[in-house]
């Protein structure tokens, strides 16, 4: 009996140490988060390729949604993850000023000051603008005659039952996603023609003919492989996205060299070529990691 | 009627500690509920639920069953054990699987989810059927071909009645995973009560993920409930009594 | 065939995934045995409280996985330990929890009232009788509730994936959201593989705890 008390004793406490080693800092170890698409899959690749290489231990966190990733990193349990401008500045600010969120320094100014009162550090951003889109197949936009929300907006007041959109459900809640859509632009889709799905599977869900229109993201490579086409945003809806690394200040302090590794990734990375990595990844099927070396590699970012 | 009760108590017992814990998110929860907007969506949502897993339940049940039985004909009998452990190989492999493959052979939305559903489930009814029908005991099919019963009366009058509890098992299980499998369904298109846990997961609003697990959870109690009152009309008295 | 080429493509992944799954179910396991073979044990003491632990645990069972883990998320908030493999390895622990004490209470219930007898007859007080008699005579049958934990939970870790736990559902997650079939087979076959091997790897361990007498009783009365 008593040796089975022992045993369990010994047994539970091995599993509480093993579960509580995550939490324990080794070494140089960072913690780099990810939200749950692709490109968020490459942009901590591309650090942690950098880092290791600095002789930083990291471990990958992707695969959760905005709100988690940004709990994470004020909870500490993220010590840095790539935020978008614009959504830290309407999804965690609740912010609406279009003079401010529709020019990429005064956004980004912007958050980095009030997140420096949190003890978060903006590093340097990188330059192109990962906006939310609205997407519509290029034939039949045409067909319809539509060019902008705007036109999408009046189409759907016209016809209500003939527009299916497809969207995930983050897209769904946040203040500049769709519900802020049809409020600015003056337009309501019924709760019956919007279909929610998870965020990789609008693209094909446009592609296959199931929804008239859909929700992505500009960068991504599949915009143009399928023949689809963004909907002007003709009244500046969305706020500016430029992806920067936040780091915990802490972090930060202790290890100052991570703004200098991290800083060719803001300085080489354009639309185009994330694009194309984007579109490696999600039609051609290739490794996020070979991916992402083979970019850094081009770069001569490779020791 | 003793199992019976116990479930009844177990739906209760459920219900009292979830309106503890609703009334504990009162703020979240209620607001959420009687929102004008949300609130029709909600139902929508519980409407979209049901009908995927009724539809993938009858299916099941009816293919189930009739592979079931057609594997302890004469002529398919010595395949009763390959299938057992075909089924079983089949059940190690995760909801989440099954569904996602089947989007990527047929696609998004309720159909793949209705049809993933469907396999997953026959697997326990099958596997029941087969295992309640091969356990009637052999003197009583004797005594009904002493009787001068045809097969097909040894079937319908003394294999199945005997067999009765052991696939109201199976569906019962079936029923219950299959609920809480439609819940994973959102994730390739087909909407239901998993629409609001994944978004409260992704979005940290807890007052949505409740909106969403605890529908859920209550349906599968209630499921587990109503399939221990089926028994009571299926099973013959006589059959209960002894168990 | 491409799926093949996917797990050979990208095995280091496959590697490190599949450490991850068994790792958050092998802590669960770790942590829900002790757990639930001492409450069987309690329970066949104190009959009172039977019907009552096991309806819990039954309940506990019913609750669709993606409910149980979301569930987790706020209640751990608290303690800043909402994501990832806390969460999960809490709610597989919960999970397990029915067959290991199902298993366990009508394992030492049935152990035959005849040996229990002659135990005491031989001066065996209620720890000696727990030690050497009913717990050796069940240990078959709890390795076989562990085997079902075991199993189930192999199953349902895929689904953890969704709050951050990492493990194989990684694959089939990110396959659904890439459109990328041969992922989604992989991640389902390696959960598969796992889960037969685990299953035959406990069905041996219950053969070598099952006393050798007993195994000839079975045989014999067959």
């Amino acid at each position: 009996m008593k040796v089975f008390v022992r045993l369990s004793v010994c047994l539970i406490v091995i599993s509480a140490i093993s579960l509580s080693g995550a939490a324990v800092a080794g070494e140089k170890s960072l913690i780099v988060g990810g939200k749950n698409y692709t490109e968020q899959l490459l942009l901590p690749e591309l650090a942690s390729i950098l880092l290791r290489q600095e002789g930083f231990d990291v471990t990958l966190k992707t695969g959760v949604g905005s709100v988690i990733a940004r709990k994470s990193l004020e909870n500490a349990q993220f010590d840095l993850y790539y935020e978008y401008t614009g959504t830290a500045y309407t999804l965690y600010y609740k912010q609406k000023d279009i003079k401010i969120m529709t020019v990429p320094e005064k956004v980004y100014d912007w958050v980095k000051k009030a997140d420096s009162e949190m003890s978060l550090v903006w590093l340097d951003p990188v330059k192109f603008n990962n906006t939310y889109t609205l997407m519509m197949r290029k034939v039949e936009a045409e067909k319809l005659g539509i060019k902008s929300i705007s036109d999408l907006g009046i189409y759907v007041t016209k016809n209500p039952d003939k527009l299916i959109f497809a969207l995930d459900s983050e897209f769904w809640e946040r203040p500049d996603g769709f519900k802020g859509i049809m409020k600015t632009y003056n337009f309501k889709l019924p709760s019956k023609q919007v279909k929610k799905m998870s965020v990789g599977l609008t693209y094909q869900a446009l592609q296959k003919g199931l929804v008239n229109s859909a929700m992505g993201f500009a960068t991504d490579g599949r915009i143009a492989a399928f023949g689809f086409m963004n909907l002007e945003d003709d009244k500046s809806f969305f706020p500016v996205y430029n992806p920067v690394p936040v780091v915990r200040k802490e972090i930060l302090d202790t290890y100052p060299e991570i703004r200098a590794i991290l800083k060719p990734i803001a300085d080489h990375l354009t639309t185009e070529e994330m694009q194309q990595l984007n579109k490696a990844v999600d039609i051609d099927h290739k490794n996020v990691h070979n991916v992402a070396m083979a970019w850094l590699k081009s770069k001569n970012l490779i020791k | 009627m003793t199992t019976l009760l116990i479930k009844l108590y177990r739906v209760i017992l459920a219900i009292a500690i979830l309106a503890v814990g609703v009334i504990a998110e009162r703020t979240g929860l209620i607001e959420l509920l009687s929102d004008p907007f949300e609130y029709p969506v909600i139902i929508e949502l519980f409407i979209q639920h049901l009908y995927i897993v009724t539809f993938s339940m009858a299916f099941a049940t009816v293919i189930g069953v009739t592979a079931g039985i057609l594997i302890t004909r004469q002529r398919l009998r010595k395949f009763a054990g390959l299938c057992m452990y075909i089924i079983g190989l089949g059940q190690t492999i995760p909801s989440l699987a099954v569904l996602a493959l089947a989007m990527s052979f047929l696609g998004i939305g309720t159909k793949p989810a209705v049809f993933a559903l469907t396999i997953y489930s026959i697997l326990p009814i099958a596997r029941n059927t087969l295992a309640g029908i091969t356990a009637v005991p052999p003197e009583l099919i004797d005594a009904g071909k002493g009787m001068g019963m045809p097969p097909i009366r040894i079937l319908m009058e003394v294999e199945i009645p005997n067999a009765m509890t052991v696939i109201l098992t199976g569906f019962r299980v079936a029923l219950v995973i299959n609920i809480g499998t439609a819940a994973l369904a959102y994730v390739i298109g087909a909407g239901g009560l998993g629409d609001l846990i994944f978004t409260g997961i992704s979005l940290m609003q807890t007052d949505k993920l409740l909106a969403g697990a605890i529908p859920v959870t209550l349906l599968a109690l209630f499921a587990d409930f109503l399939s221990e009152l089926l028994g009571l009309l299926l099973v013959s008295k006589g059959l209960r009594l002894s168990v | 065939m491409s799926t093949l080429r996917f797990i050979m493509d990208n095995f280091d992944e496959v590697m490190f995934l599949s450490w991850e799954h068994i790792w958050i179910v092998g802590v669960a396991l770790l942590i829900a045995t002790p757990i639930g073979v001492v409450l069987g044990i309690v329970i066949t003491k104190h009959e009172r409280f039977a019907s009552r632990v096991l309806n819990g645990a039954n309940i506990l069972m019913t609750i669709p996985s993606i409910a149980l883990f979301g569930l987790m998320l706020p209640v751990l908030a608290i303690i800043n330990m909402g994501l990832g493999k806390v969460p999960a390895v809490i709610a597989l622990v919960l999970y397990s929890q029915l067959p290991i004490i199902r298993n366990t209470y009508t394992a030492i219930k049935n152990v035959p009232s005849s040996l229990v007898d002659a135990g005491r007859g031989m001066g065996m007080d209620k720890w000696q009788l727990l030690r050497e008699l009913e717990i050796p005579l069940a240990t078959p049958v709890i390795i076989a509730g562990l085997r079902t934990a075991a199993v189930m939970n192999i199953g349902i870790a895929a689904i953890a994936t969704y709050i951050g736990a990492g493990g194989l559902g990684v694959y089939i997650q990110q396959g659904i959201a890439r459109v990328y079939p041969e992922m989604i087979l992989s991640g389902a076959i390696l959960v598969s593989l796992l889960a037969i091997v685990v299953d035959g790897g406990m069905a041996m361990l219950e053969g070598i705890a099952t006393p050798e007498g007993i195994k000839v009783q079975r045989k014999l009365s067959q």
